[in-house]
C-alpha cells in the first residue's frame, strides 16, 4: 500500500535534521457536491515528506492532482482528515491563520504562471517579499531574477516574454521569500519539451541550493524521475512507483 | 501604506483605474467649483446686503445720536459713521422743491459705495469721502426739477450750499415708498447751521456700524437693552429680499447640476471598478495563496483607494478651484471686486466627496476581492462568481443618496433628483429588456445567419440592457442639463417678460388719474391704475389691537405701521387663490377682504377674521375670505390687503400705476412731473437689470457645470465598453478565424451602436422630459411643456453618441487578429 511504503521510506529519511516531517497527511479525503450527487475524489491519503525531500505526483487529467496539492497547500480543507504543516494541524486553523502560516514558508509555480500582468518580471518577483515587509525587496528580486538569468528582462512584462520567461520569473518569485516547501503544479505543462526540461533543471537547482522540499505534480514520467520520490494518484489511491 | 501606494502606482501605469480616477476628479471637480463659488458668493451676497445698509449693523434713533454711543462704538473697535434723514425745501431763486435731505459724515458709507458724476450726462465715478462742508451732490432729476447746474447754489433751511456733483448711486437709498422724494446730499457737520432740525422734526437718525460682528451685535444689544423702543436695530439681512431669493434660486440650479455630476461619475465608477475587480480576482487568489490574509487584502485596496481619493480628490479640487475662476468670470461685474478670499474648505469637501465616492462606489466591490479563494491558483474556474452581488449597487444608491442630502442640504431636492433617476433607472432596464429581449426573439425567427441575430446586441441581451441603462443614465443627465435646463430657464426667464413693469407713479390724486392716464397714452402706454388707501389696522374680530398682543417684532412693527390697501373686481394673473374663494366679477360683492398667504400668517389671521381698518377718521370693517399666493417676481403692482371693490370707498385715497418705459424713452416721464407735480416716479429700470443680470449670467455658470456631467456621461460609455471590451476582442477574432470579413464584423458592432444609442438615447430623452417636468412642477413652479422632440431628438444624439465614442472606444478590440486566440488560449 502507498500508506505503508510513505511510511517506510519516512523512516529511512527521519534521520535527516527536523525530528518530524515538514507536511504530514493523515486520512485525507476530498468529496464534492456534484448535480449528479456528491462524489469523492479521494479518500484515506496518509504520507509524510520531511524536509528537503522532493516528491512527484503522477496521476492522469481530473485523477485530482491539483485539488491534493491545494490542500497539502492549506489553499483549501480537506472533507476528511487532515494535514500538517509544520507541525500545525491546518484544519484548526482559518483561513487567515493558515494564510500566515504559508507566508514566507510556501512558495508556489503554477502550469499558467499566474503572472500578474501590469507588474514588470522585477515587480512580480518583488510582491511577495514586499507582503513579507522587507524593505529591500528590489534587490532581492534584482539577485533572484539574475539566478534565473533574467537580468536583461527586469523591466519587460509578462506580455512581453515567452513561456519558458515567464516560468523562469515564475521560480525567481517563488524562491525569494526563501520558502520551506515549493508547491509546483505541472509547471513544464504549457512549455514545449526543451524550454520545460531547461526549467525543470532551474526548479531542481534553486530547489537544492535552497534546500527546499519540493511538491510536483506533473504527467511527465521524466520529470517525475528526477524526484527522490513518485507517487501515482489512481482511483482516488495513492500508490508508489517501483522505481 | 506605502505597499499600497506602490500597487496603486503600478495599477496606474497599466492603464488600470484611469477611468476611476478620472470619473472621481470629474465628480470631485463639480463638488468643489460649487463649493467654492457658493462659499464666494454667500460671502458677497452677504457684503452687499450689508452694502444695502451701507453698514454691518445700523442704529436707528428719533434723535440726534449721542455721542457717547459713538464713542462706546469705537471703543469696541467698530467703525462708525451718522446720517440723518429728512423731508425738507430746497430753495433756488426760481423754483422749490420737497427733497429727502441727507446729512452724512466722514466714512460714510462703510459698506458699498457711492457714485457721482460731475456733470450731468458724464461717466459714473466713485467718489473719495462725502460732500464737503458747503457743498451738497443732488440726485439728477432734480437738477431738471430746479432748473439748476453743477456748480449753482441753493439754499436748505438758514444755508446756502453750493451744487458740487450729481449723486447718480447711494447704496442704502433703500426701495419702498418711504424715500421717493429726490435726494440732496449734505455733509453732517454742516447739519446744525441749517436750523432745520428743532424739537419735533422728522428726521431719522442713524448710528451706523461695521466690524467685528461679535462686537457689533453685542454693542447693539446692549443699546437696545438700554432703550428699549426708542431705537431700532437693522441688520443686514432685513435688506433686499428679492436678491436673496434669486441667488438662492441659482444656487438650487448649481447644486442640482453638481448632483447630476455626482452621480453619473458614480455610475462610471461603478462599471470600472467592476471591471478592475474582475481582473483582479487572480491576483489576490495568488497573493493569499504567498500568505496574504484577508485583511491584509483589505487593507491594500482600501490603501489603494484612500490614495486614490487623496489624489484624485486634490486634482479635482484644482480643477474646481479653475472651474469656480471660469464661472466667477461669467458672474464678475454681479459681484464686483470685492469677492471674500477663496477659502480652504472646500479641498476639504473636495477630498471627502472623493473619499466617499471612493469608498462608497468603489469598496462595496473590491471588499468581494478579499474572499478570493486561493483555490483559484490551481482551479481558474473557482471564484469567478465572486462580485456577483446586489450589496454595491444597495451601498451606492445609498452613497449618492447621502451625497445628494449633503449637497443640496435640502431634502425634499433631494429626494425628488434620487426618485427621479431611481425610477428613470428602474424604468430604463424595464424598457430596455422588454426590447432587447423582443428583438431577439425576433431574430431568432429571422434565422441564424441574419445580422441582428449575430450582432452583440441579441447575443448578449443582458449586457445590451446594462449599456443601454448606463448610457441612458448618462444621456439623460446630459439632456436634462442641456435641453430641460433651457426650457426651464426659459420659462423662469419668461416669467420676468421683457417689458416688466420698470417706472412707478405714486401719490395720483383720484381726479388726476384721467389726466396721468392721457398722458401716458399719448406716449402709447396703456396701463392699468390701482387705488391705495394707506390705513390702520385698529381691530380685529371687533377687539382693538393692541402691539403689546403679539409676540414677534415683526409683527408688532406691522400692527404698528400704516398698511397699504387697494382694491380690485378681477384677480391678478400673479395672484392665485389658496384658500377661500375670490369674490370674481359679481357686480356688487359684499365688502370683503384677500390676504396675501405669508402676510396672514405672520399677523395671524385666517379665513373669515373680521379686521378693521382706519384711516384719516374713517374705519371700515370686513371679513377676510380668501387667501392669495403672489408671484413678487412679476415685478407688477401687488398688495398684501385686497378688498372688493367699493370697499374702502369711503377713505383717502390715492392712486398708483406701473408700466415699461424704454431707457431712452424718459421725455414723458419729464412731463408728467411738469403736468402732475405731486405725482411721485420711481424707477425700478436698475433693479430689473441686476435681476436680468444674473439670471443670464446664472445660466451661463450652469452650462459651464452641465460640461462636466457630459464628460461624465461620455466615462459611462467608454466603462460600458471596456466591460465588453475582452469579450469583443474574442468574438471578432473568432468570427474571423471562422471565415467572416472584417466589413462583416464591423456592421454587426455597428448595428449594435445604433441600436443601443438609439433606445438609450429615446429613453433618456423621455425620462429627461419626465424629470424635468417633475422639477419645473415641484420645485421651481414653473409649467413645463411636454415635447416629442426631445424624445427622437434623444435618440439621434443618443445613436451618434454611442456610434462615435463606440467606434473610437471599440476599435482596438475589433482589429484583434485570429492569431490572438492561439496566444491566449
Ligand atoms: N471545487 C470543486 N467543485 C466540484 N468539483 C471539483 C472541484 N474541484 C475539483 N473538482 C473536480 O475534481 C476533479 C479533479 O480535479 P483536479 O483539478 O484536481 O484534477 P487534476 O488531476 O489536477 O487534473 P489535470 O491533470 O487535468 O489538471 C475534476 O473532475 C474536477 O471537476
Ligand atoms: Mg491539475
Amino acid at each position: 500500500m502507498a500508506s505503508a511504503l510513505a511510511t517506510a521510506r519516512d523512516s529511512v529519511n527521519d534521520s535527516s535534521s527536523a525530528g518530524s516531517p515538514i507536511l504530514q497527511a493523515r486520512g485525507l479525503g476530498m468529496r464534492f457536491n456534484a448535480p449528479e450527487g456528491p462524489i469523492s475524489l479521494f479518500e484515506n491519503l496518509d504520507f509524510s515528506i520531511d524536509a528537503g525531500d522532493s516528491l512527484a505526483i503522477l496521476g492522469t487529467s481530473g485523477s485530482g492532482k491539483s485539488t491534493l496539492l491545494g490542500l497539502l497547500a492549506g489553499l483549501d480543507l480537506p472533507t476528511a482528515g487532515s494535514v500538517v504543516m509544520d507541525s500545525h494541524d491546518l484544519n484548526r486553523l482559518d483561513e487567515d491563520a493558515r494564510a500566515q502560516l504559508r507566508a514566507g514558508r510556501v512558495g508556489f509555480v503554477f502550469q499558467s504562471f499566474h503572472l500578474l500582468p501590469g507588474l514588470t518580471a522585477l515587480e512580480n518577483v518583488m510582491l511577495p517579499a514586499e507582503l513579507a515587509g522587507d524593505s529591500r525587496a528590489r534587490e532581492h528580486a534584482a539577485s533572484a531574477l539574475d539566478q534565473v538569468g533574467l537580468t536583461p528582462r527586469l523591466g519587460h512584462y509578462p506580455a512581453q516574454l515567452s513561456g519558458g520567461e515567464q516560468q523562469r520569473v515564475a521560480l525567481a518569485r517563488a524562491f525569494i521569500t526563501a520558502p520551506r516547501i515549493l508547491f509546483a503544479d505541472e509547471p513544464t505543462g504549457n512549455l514545449d519539451h526543451t524550454t520545460g526540461e531547461q526549467i525543470i533543471d532551474l526548479l531542481f537547482d534553486l530547489n537544492r541550493d535552497h534546500g527546499t522540499t519540493l511538491i510536483l505534480v506533473t504527467h511527465d514520467q521524466a520529470v517525475a524521475a528526477r524526484c527522490a520520490r513518485v507517487t501515482y494518484l489512481r482511483e482516488g489511491r495513492l500508490m508508489a512507483d517501483s522505481q | 501604506m506605502m505597499l499600497s501606494l506602490r500597487l496603486l502606482y503600478r495599477d496606474w501605469r497599466g492603464g488600470e483605474l484611469r477611468l476611476l480616477a478620472l470619473a472621481v476628479v470629474i465628480a470631485v471637480a463639480a463638488v468643489t467649483g460649487v463649493s467654492w463659488l457658493a462659499d464666494r458668493v454667500a460671502g458677497a451676497t452677504e457684503a452687499r446686503a450689508a452694502d444695502l445698509l451701507a453698514a454691518d449693523r445700523a442704529v436707528e434713533y428719533t434723535e440726534s445720536i449721542p455721542t457717547e454711543w459713538i464713542e462706546r462704538a469705537q471703543a469696541r473697535g467698530l467703525d462708525t459713521a451718522l446720517t440723518a434723514v429728512f423731508p425738507t425745501v430746497v430753495l433756488t431763486d426760481t423754483a422749490n422743491r420737497l427733497v429727502s435731505a441727507k446729512a452724512v459724515n466722514n466714512g460714510y458709507p462703510l459698506r458699498g459705495s457711492l457714485r457721482t458724476q460731475p456733470t450731468l450726462g458724464a461717466a459714473e465715478q466713485t467718489p473719495e469721502g462725502i460732500p464737503q462742508p458747503g457743498n451738497v451732490w443732488l440726485e439728477s432729476r432734480l437738477l431738471g426739477l430746479l432748473d439748476v447746474e453743477v456748480g449753482d447754489s441753493l439754499t436748505l433751511g438758514a444755508r446756502t450750499f453750493t451744487i458740487s456733483a450729481i449723486l447718480s448711486f447711494e447704496p442704502d437709498r433703500g426701495q419702498g415708498f418711504s424715500s421717493l422724494a429726490p435726494r440732496v446730499m449734505f455733509n453732517h457737520a454742516d447739519l446744525a447751521s441749517t436750523e432745520l432740525l428743532g424739537p419735533g422734526s422728522r428726521a431719522r437718525h442713524k448710528l451706523l456700524l461695521a466690524g467685528p460682528a461679535s462686537e457689533a451685535v453685542a454693542f447693539t444689544r446692549a443699546l437696545a437693552n438700554e432703550q428699549g423702543n426708542a431705537v431700532e436695530i437693522e441688520t443686514p439681512s432685513e435688506q433686499g429680499r428679492g436678491a436673496s431669493e434669486v441667488i438662492d434660486q441659482a444656487k438650487r440650479f448649481l447644486g442640482l447640476a453638481a448632483l447630476l455630476t455626482v452621480i453619473v461619475a458614480g455610475v462610471a465608477v461603478l462599471l470600472t471598478v467592476r471591471h478592475y475587480a474582475e481582473r483582479q480576482i487572480t491576483g489576490v487568489a495568488v497573493m493569499r495563496a504567498m500568505g496574504a490574509t484577508r485583511q491584509r487584502v483589505l487593507g491594500l485596496f482600501v490603501g489603494k483607494l484612500l490614495w486614490l481619493a487623496l489624489f484624485a480628490g486634490g486634482i479635482g479640487a484644482g480643477l474646481g478651484y479653475l472651474l469656480h475662476y471660469g464661472m466667477l468670470l461669467i458672474v464678475a461685474d454681479l459681484l464686483g471686486t470685492a469677492l471674500p478670499a477663496a477659502g480652504w474648505q472646500p479641498l476639504a469637501t473636495g477630498w471627502l466627496t472623493a473619499g466617499a465616492a471612493l469608498l462608497g462606489f468603489a469598496l462595496p466591490t473590491l471588499v468581494r476581492l478579499r474572499d478570493a479563494p486561493p483555490m483559484r491558483v490551481l482551479r481558474a474556474d473557482l471564484g469567478s462568481g465572486l462580485l456577483r452581488a446586489g450589496m454595491p449597487l444597495l451601498v451606492a444608491a445609498l452613497v449618492i443618496l447621502a451625497l445628494m442630502a449633503w449637497q443640496a442640504g435640502d431634502a425634499r431636492v433631494t429626494l425628488s433628483v434620487f426618485a427621479a433617476v431611481g425610477a428613470t433607472l428602474a424604468l430604463l432596464a424595464a424598457v430596455a429588456a422588454a426590447v432587447v429581449y423582443g428583438a431577439r426573439a425576433y431574430a431568432r425567427h429571422l434565422g441564424q445567419a441574419r445580422l441582428l441575430w449575430l450582432s452583440g446586441f441579441t447575443r448578449r441581451p443582458v449586457t445590451a440592457v446594462i449599456q443601454i441603462v448606463a448610457v441612458g443614465v448618462g444621456l439623460m443627465s446630459l439632456f436634462l442639463l442641456a435641453v430641460v435646463r433651457n426650457d426651464l430657464l426659459s420659462a423662469w426667464q419668461a416669467e420676468i417678460p421683457p417689458d416688466a413693469p420698470n417706472q412707478f407713479l405714486i401719490n395720483i390724486q383720484p381726479d388726476e388719474v384721467d389726466g396721468v392716464r392721457n398722458t401716458l397714452a399719448e406716449a402709447g402706454i396703456d396701463t392699468n391704475f390701482y387705488p391705495m388707501v394707506r390705513a390702520r389696522l385698529t381691530a380685529l374680530n371687533g377687539e382693538p389691537i393692541q402691539a403689546d398682543n403679539y409676540d414677534s417684532p415683526q409683527a408688532r412693527r406691522l400692527t404698528r405701521r400704516e398698511f397699504n390697501l387697494s382694491w380690485t373686481g378681477t384677480l391678478q394673473a400673479d395672484n392665485e387663490i389658496l384658500a377661500g374663494d375670490w369674490w370674481g366679477d359679481e357686480s356688487n360683492p359684499p365688502p370683503q377682504l384677500s390676504l396675501e398667504t405669508d402676510f396672514a400668517e405672520e399677523i395671524g389671521v385666517g379665513l373669515g377674521d373680521e379686521l378693521t381698518f382706519a384711516s384719516g377718521g374713517g374705519q371700515v370693517s370686513a371679513a377676510v375670505t380668501s387667501l392669495r399666493e403672489v408671484r413678487w417676481e412679476s415685478f407688477n403692482v401687488n398688495f398684501f390687503v385686497l378688498a372688493s371693490p367699493e370697499t374702502f370707498n369711503d377713505l383717502p385715497q390715492t392712486w398708483l400705476t406701473s408700466f415699461y418705459l424704454p431707457e431712452n424713452e424718459t421725455a414723458v416721464l419729464n412731463t408728467l412731473i411738469r403736468e402732475f407735480p405731486s405725482v411721485t416716479p420711481i424707477d425700478v429700470s436698475s433693479v430689473l437689470r441686476i435681476v436680468r443680470t444674473i439670471i443670464d449670467q446664472g445660466s451661463s455658470v450652469v452650462e459651464l457645470m452641465s460640461l462636466l456631467t457630459l464628460a461624465a456621461g461620455v466615462l459611462v460609455l467608454l466603462a460600458a465598453l471596456q466591460i465588453t471590451g475582452e469579450e469583443r476582442r474574442f468574438e471578432s477574432a473568432l468570427l474571423r478565424a471562422l471565415g467572416a470579413r472584417g466589413r462583416r464584423i464591423r456592421a454587426m458592432a455597428r448595428l449594435e451602436f445604433w441600436l443601443v444609442g438609439a433606445i438609450a438615447g429615446a429613453l433618456a430623452g423621455l425620462a429627461a422630459t419626465a424629470a424635468g417636468m417633475v422639477v419645473a412642477e415641484t420645485l421651481f413652479n414653473l409649467d413645463y411643456p411636454f415635447r416629442p422632440m426631445t424624445i427622437i431628438a434623444g435618440a439621434g444624439v443618443g445613436l451618434v453618441t454611442v456610434w462615435v465614442a463606440g467606434a473610437l472606444g471599440a476599435r482596438r478590440y475589433y482589429r484583434a487578429s485570429p492569431m490572438r486566440l492561439l496566444r491566449e488560449g
